[in-house]
């Protein structure tokens, strides 16, 4: 798969002063796919991710740039071009849930052109296969959220592509059926298959992908593989802190005193501040949670880490990747 | 069980076949809905109701009225003209609700995304609903005059084949229409309004409960050039004893605006399909 300066812009017309401006949605986005390959698209909500997903697989045209998927170009036969994908979008709404999940993947065995012989045959293997046999037979609507995403999966390789899109494919899943999902996408790599995955789970990412591409209000900042990005930040020592309180203006007295990013949040569950600071080598961790104390912290509890694919993208962005 | 990750992407997918997976798909749906069939046994029959009370009402104690009636219309038999034009007026408002709505309803499930994934020309989703859509409501019509005989104790004496031949050849019409309208609804995102200025036109003009005569002559001329006026007036024709050689300018002109209308809507379906693309919002509703 290959995508050179590929550029989408949205009309907006502000609600407010209804005046015309655009909206950038992907950047001149460019970069290659190999074959067999797990590539990973990372970045917060409104990055570009799904845009760039839609584009790839024909939902989308894009205002420039070209996008070629097995050397055919998508935009001008995006017919031919899909022959070689199989996309599970976001969200689980993509099946008809008055319908079986039998059903539903023998109607879109039919829309595939699967000779009726074969799809039975490859129906009863993907069911098999995603523990969805022994409820096949039973309307969607009665599925887990867990059991919808897999006859999506199913769905996206009754045609037996070589390219899968997975846009967000463990968004809403409960830890374990995440990871179920997780494993089935390593199986289908071990296959063969190339797989092109959007997240916004850094850890995900880092699990599961050869490379990743971090993308960023519709660029792409870097892409490299997720050793390599850690290894940007290897000289930077993270320090994960559990305060009882936190003032805003904390957050520039560690910046001066030489703390490169601070992330903080608040953690509803444990009634805490998570503060993630990254030390350049100018603030040493006692220094830091020294500091933390002179300015009125209350410090629960710290921690040193390795730098995360979340450190990387806070490292070149300034945010998180829950913003 | 190792599944080969060969480069053989699918078989040749078939528009034909596709289409026909989308009837099939649609009347499965359907029968799951177990109330799905009330309305067009009901409707069919209380629809004239209103009409022909009022006919009766207003014909006179001795029927005096009639007469002036039978001039306009060419027949004293008001409660058969009006149930063909009411039968047909709810054919055609079925229709709008069943085509109109489906690719909206598409769109609300989140299932158009994924039928648009597929690698078949997309006017498999029209072609589908087209046929989807005429099989269903024509079936459904000839129940509703099942209930109509039943209830109202109508007979139909004229010729069989004449009726069979005029409403075959309003099928394209009425359906051209229903693409075209379809289309529009994936388009505004909306399809109840649309749905009451079409049927609303088409309840003025095509003369359902009145004939066509006895509006002013420049709604007359609109009518002209309505295909379901040219449906209604052609069964009652055949109703009131006539054959195929007396409703043969019906005939020429549904034929002709048949093909127009179907041309239309798939050609509608695509130039907004296209549109739809490229403003990303084929998803939304």
């Amino acid at each position: 798969m290959e995508l050179d300066q590929v550029r989408k812009v949205f009309p907006r017309r502000d609600p407010q002063t209804r005046r015309q401006s655009e909206l950038v949605a992907v950047d001149d986005v460019s970069f290659d796919i190999a074959r067999g390959e797990i590539f990973g698209l990372l970045g917060p909500n409104g990055a570009g991710k799904t845009t760039t997903i839609k584009i790839i697989s024909t939902l989308l045209r894009p205002t420039s740039g070209t996008v070629r998927v097995a050397s055919i170009d998508v935009t001008k036969r995006p017919t031919e071009a899909l022959r070689h994908l199989g996309t599970v979008l976001t969200g689980e709404r993509s099946v008809y849930w008055k319908l079986t999940g039998r059903e539903n993947l023998e109607y879109f065995a039919a829309l595939y052109g699967i000779p009726a012989r074969l799809a039975r045959q490859r129906i009863d293997s993907l069911l098999e296969r995603f523990s969805l046999g022994a409820r096949a037979d039973e309307r969607v609507e009665r599925y887990s959220t867990g059991m919808r995403q897999r006859i999506c999966l199913a769905k996206a390789l009754l045609a037996e592509p070589q390219i899968l899109i997975l846009d967000e494919p463990t968004a809403g899943l409960d830890p374990q059926a995440a990871r179920n999902m997780r494993e089935l996408i390593q199986e289908i790599k071990g296959e063969g298959r190339t797989v092109l995955l959007t997240t916004h789970y850094m850890e995900e990412a880092d699990q599961l992908c050869d490379r990743v591409a971090i993308i960023d209000r519709g660029k792409i900042i870097v892409l490299d593989s997720p050793g390599r990005l850690k290894g940007l930040l290897k000289d930077r020592q993270v320090i994960n802190l559990e305060l009882g309180n936190w003032e805003q203006p904390w957050q520039a007295e560690l910046v001066a005193v030489g703390a490169s990013s601070v992330d903080v949040h608040f953690d509803d569950a444990a009634r805490l501040y998570r503060l993630s600071l990254h030390l350049n080598g100018k603030l040493s961790m006692g220094e830091t949670v020294t500091r933390l104390i002179d300015l009125g912290a209350q410090l629960q509890n710290f921690t040193l880490s390795s730098p995360s694919l979340e450190d990387v993208f806070i490292h070149l962005t300034g945010k998180s990747l829950r913003e | 069980m190792a599944v080969m990750a060969q480069a053989t992407g699918s078989a040749r997918p078939s528009l034909l076949r596709a289409a026909f997976a989308v009837v099939g798909r649609g009347l499965k749906i359907n029968l799951r809905y177990s109330t799905w069939f009330l309305p067009y046994l009901v409707w069919p029959v209380v629809a004239p109701f209103g009409y022909v009370f009022t006919s009766r009402a207003l014909s006179g104690p001795n029927n005096e009225a009639l007469q002036s009636f039978a001039r306009l219309s060419g027949t004293t038999d008001f409660t058969m003209f009006v149930i063909i034009g009411t039968t047909f007026w709810f054919w055609f408002n079925m229709m709008l609700w069943d085509l109109g709505g489906s690719f909206r309803l598409e769109q609300m499930r989140g299932t158009i995304e994924s039928n648009f994934l597929a690698p078949v020309p997309k006017a498999f989703m029209a072609l589908g609903a087209f046929v989807q859509s005429a099989l269903f409501g024509t079936t459904t019509v000839c129940l509703s005059c099942l209930t109509v005989y039943l209830v109202w104790g109508l007979r139909f004496t004229g010729s069989v084949l004449g009726l069979v031949v005029v409403v075959l050849a309003s099928i394209p019409s009425i359906y051209g229409v229903g693409l075209i309208f379809g289309s529009l609804v994936l388009l505004a995102k909306e399809v109840n309004a649309l749905i009451f200025f079409v049927r609303g036109v088409m309840t003025i003009f095509c003369g359902a409960a009145y004939p066509v005569a006895a509006l002013p002559g420049w709604m007359q001329a609109v009518s002209r050039v309505l295909p379901l006026t040219y449906s209604i007036d052609g069964v009652r024709v055949i109703a009131a004893g006539g054959n195929l050689g007396d409703v043969l300018p019906h005939l020429r002109f549904l034929g002709i605006s048949g093909v127009l209308l179907l041309v239309l809507g798939f050609a509608s379906f695509e130039v907004i399909r296209l549109h739809l693309l490229k403003t990303g919002t084929l998803g939304q509703y």
